[in-house]
């Protein structure tokens, strides 16, 4: 089996990406069509809505077309093993992600987050499309090994979450700032926007602090596959997670410390979540896994 | 013949920083008037103060006083501030377009939210302020009274009233957008005026943890909080109160900021830093504009959330066009009325004059014939009548078939003050305060 993925299942993947963005496009065309319907004294709230159902539609052709990938990788790798190999982990990511925004859409509408998660879930079919490759780890054959990749994969998961709710906290409070959000668009309270940053945080940060403790276990096995090294401290992966950990305990402070609320929580947030992707960038291309 | 003349500035034209400048509070009002009876007497004046405009109308002898320039100074010299920085705000009218501005004004046309009937209570209150001073006379008597009638009428026979959000509603909708839940939250007002009643109405509806009332007035601040079930505080723990708001719904009528960003970094700490929502709907503000600049802090004013409400006014296009045709055929009533009234005695006194010379010619004709008797004398009394009032027939239709509002009649009336020497007593005879409604009692 070639360790690229096929041509349908890129093809398959560049379409959820093209619908994706075409989905997002049209999110944030209704914003400005608001504002416009708003400077005509518009309030049919008309055009607005065909853009909402036409961007919900795309954003479901999308996570149909990932379940595709999905299943067809499963079919063809004949196992049904969640993040054995690269391909597989983005695409799962990208899909989880989706889904969550399905999710809050359908329960707890939260207009807007998908402008921040969105752009994540393009950028992760696209290095999956892109340099995904299809070989199973060698390392998920040990406990400590699949609760390490499971744990910081749930973390990375929580932390986009996270990123992107805080991302969302500060559009919102920006435009609550300067005055130019109208009230009843669904953007969601602050207050809610907050909790949901710390409770992702909170999560986030559990496993990832079981990935780092696993990690750990792992490397300093004294007969374990250490593909980092002697030196396994120096490695860029290793100090990026660490910095993020440290910028995600500075977030947990919060409900401590009331200087880190707010705005701050949903910066750091952000910050973290950078520190996670150049972690996540490190981990998928750099030699040491 | 009276010129009516406004000059003003409102919400399209000025912005909060400058209209809360230029605002007059009840006391300053009453001030302004007298001030400006002592400075231009025999002028009639009505000052309009509301938190969205300031108007001063006047009603003066057609070349008396004041002019435009000497009403600006006026303003800037009754609030101590230069002219230059509000003049590029003014709006100047004249004659029969004070008449529509102020009808359009009570009918809310003019409201930054339309279809608010809080105007036609400021109209009336400010009517009756110059009443008081004795300001209002021969002309703004009847406008006034005519005004708040339009008003009235736009809103009983208009749907302009209809469906439209509230100052109220929009203050919660925000409220919203930053908190989720208000079983927790402090809700603090700061005085105890009409809207902000209606703010806390709304905020009531969201069953919120507290709701603590603050005046000056403790009685009035215990009154208003046995409304909704809150607690009237002291006003001068006000720092303290502040601490565990989070909520604050500010309009008195303080003439400076209450909230000083001064005040608010001496209790930031103490909050916690929690977010605070400050509502100011007091003009002059209530709050200093710096403490909105405090990392969570979120201060809306009065037009913030007007701005919002004006969003609604697409859905009332039908009602805005029934309104303008109610306010243009009250105009034009008011023109023919005003028309009448500044006619009636100049075209009395022609007639007078004119049938005067014609008795006193029949008088010096009966002497050279004494021969007449009584019944041609009245044949000939009868002809003099006749062509007198035929040679008047046509000039005074033309006369009242003018535009009494605008500058035509007043030019005829000068014209024929000057060619038949009527005396007619344009810049001489002062307003009386006599004026009646249109309508009621209009000269033949």
């Amino acid at each position: 089996m070639p360790d690229v993925p096929s041509a349908g299942q890129l093809a398959l993947i560049f379409a959820a990406i093209a619908v994706f963005v075409v989905g997002e496009g049209l999110s944030l065309m209704r914003l400005r069509t608001e504002r416009v319907a708003a400077a005509e004294r518009d309030i049919s709230g008309r055009r607005s809505e065909n853009l909402r159902v036409l961007s919900k539609t795309c954003m479901s052709v999308g996570v149909l077309l990932c379940v595709g990938v999905l299943a067809w990788h499963g079919f063809a790798r004949g196992t049904w093993r969640p993040l054995e190999d690269n391909f597989e982990a983005l695409v799962s990511l990208a899909f989880l992600l989706t889904l969550f925004i399905a999710y809050t859409q359908r329960t707890h509408p939260l207009r807007g987050l998908d402008w921040f998660m969105m752009p994540i879930v393009v950028l992760l079919l696209l290095l999956a499309a892109v340099f995904g490759k299809t070989k199973p780890h060698a390392y998920l054959d040990t406990t400590w090994s699949l609760v390490h990749v499971s744990a910081s994969f749930g973390g990375f998961v929580l932390f986009a979450i996270a990123g992107s709710v805080g991302g969302l906290y500060l559009y919102v409070n920006r435009r609550l700032r300067s005055k130019r959000l109208v009230p009843g668009q669904g953007f969601g309270s602050l207050e809610r926007l907050e909790h949901l940053t710390l409770v992702s945080v909170t999560l986030g940060f559990a496993l990832l602090t079981i990935g780092l403790i696993t990690g750990l276990v792992r490397v300093l096995e004294p007969h374990g596959r250490n593909s980092l090294g002697p030196e396994w401290y120096r490695n860029p992966k290793v100090w990026l997670t660490f910095i993020a950990w440290c910028v995600y305990a500075l977030v947990l402070h919060s409900p401590i410390n009331p200087a880190f609320r707010g705005k701050r929580m949903a910066f750091l947030s952000v910050v973290g979540f950078v520190l996670m992707i150049g972690t996540f960038v490190a981990v998928q291309f750099m030699p040491g896994r | 013949m009276q010129r009516l003349l406004l000059l003003g500035l409102n919400h399209t034209t000025a912005p909060l920083e400058v209209r809360e400048k230029l605002a007059f509070g009840v006391r300053q009002r009453g001030e302004a008037l007298a001030s400006f009876a002592q400075r231009f007497p025999g002028c009639e004046a009505v000052l309009l103060s509301t938190c969205n405009r300031v108007e001063l109308y006047i009603a003066r002898q057609t070349h008396g006083r004041p002019r435009v320039e000497e009403m600006v100074e006026f303003l800037a010299e009754f609030h101590h501030m230069p002219a230059a920085a509000f003049k590029d705000h003014l709006y100047e009218k004249a004659n029969q377009l004070v008449v529509e501005h102020l009808f359009t004004v009570t009918s809310s046309l003019d409201s930054m939210v339309l279809g608010e009937t809080q105007i036609l209570g400021q109209v009336r209150d400010a009517y009756d302020a110059a009443c008081q001073a004795a300001a209002a006379g021969a002309l703004l008597n009847p406008l006034f009274q005519r005004a708040i009638a339009v008003g009235k009428q736009v809103m009983h026979e208009t749907a302009l009233n209809e469906g439209r959000l509230s100052v109220a509603s929009v203050a919660v909708d925000y409220a919203r957008n930053i908190f989720e839940h208000f079983r927790d939250k402090t809700v603090l007002s700061i005085g105890a005026g009409k809207i902000s009643q209606l703010v806390l109405q709304g905020f009531v509806g969201l069953s919120v943890g507290q709701l603590l009332v603050c005046n000056r007035d403790a009685q009035k601040a215990q009154d208003l909080a046995q409304k909704f079930n809150g607690r009237g505080v002291a006003f001068e723990k006000l720092a303290e109160h502040l601490v565990a708001a989070d909520i604050v719904v500010t309009s008195t009528g303080a003439p400076h900021p209450i909230i000083t960003r001064q005040l608010f970094d001496a209790i930031r700490r103490q909050r916690r830093y929690r977010p605070l929502f400050l509502i100011d709907i007091a003009v002059p503000r209530d709050v200093e504009p710096a403490v909105g600049e405090v990392e969570g802090v979120y201060l809306y004013n009065l037009d913030d959330l007007q701005q919002v409400v004006s969003t609604t006014q697409s859905q009332r296009r039908d009602a805005v066009a029934a309104a303008k045709a109610i306010i243009a055929r009250h105009v034009g009533e008011f023109a023919a009325w005003n028309r009448q009234r500044e006619l009636g005695p100049a075209i009395h006194r022609l007639y007078s004059r004119c049938h005067q010379i014609a008795q006193d010619e029949l008088a010096r004709t009966f002497n050279k014939l004494p021969g007449l008797v009584e019944s041609e004398k009245a044949h000939l009394e009868d002809l003099a009548r006749r062509i007198v009032n035929k040679l008047l027939h046509d000039p005074v239709q033309v006369l009242r078939q003018s535009d009494g509002m605008h500058t035509p009649a007043t030019q005829y009336l000068h014209g024929l003050d000057k060619l038949f020497q009527l005396g007619g007593g344009d810049a001489t005879e002062p307003p009386g305060n006599d004026g009646k409604a249109p309508g009621s009692d209009e000269p033949a």
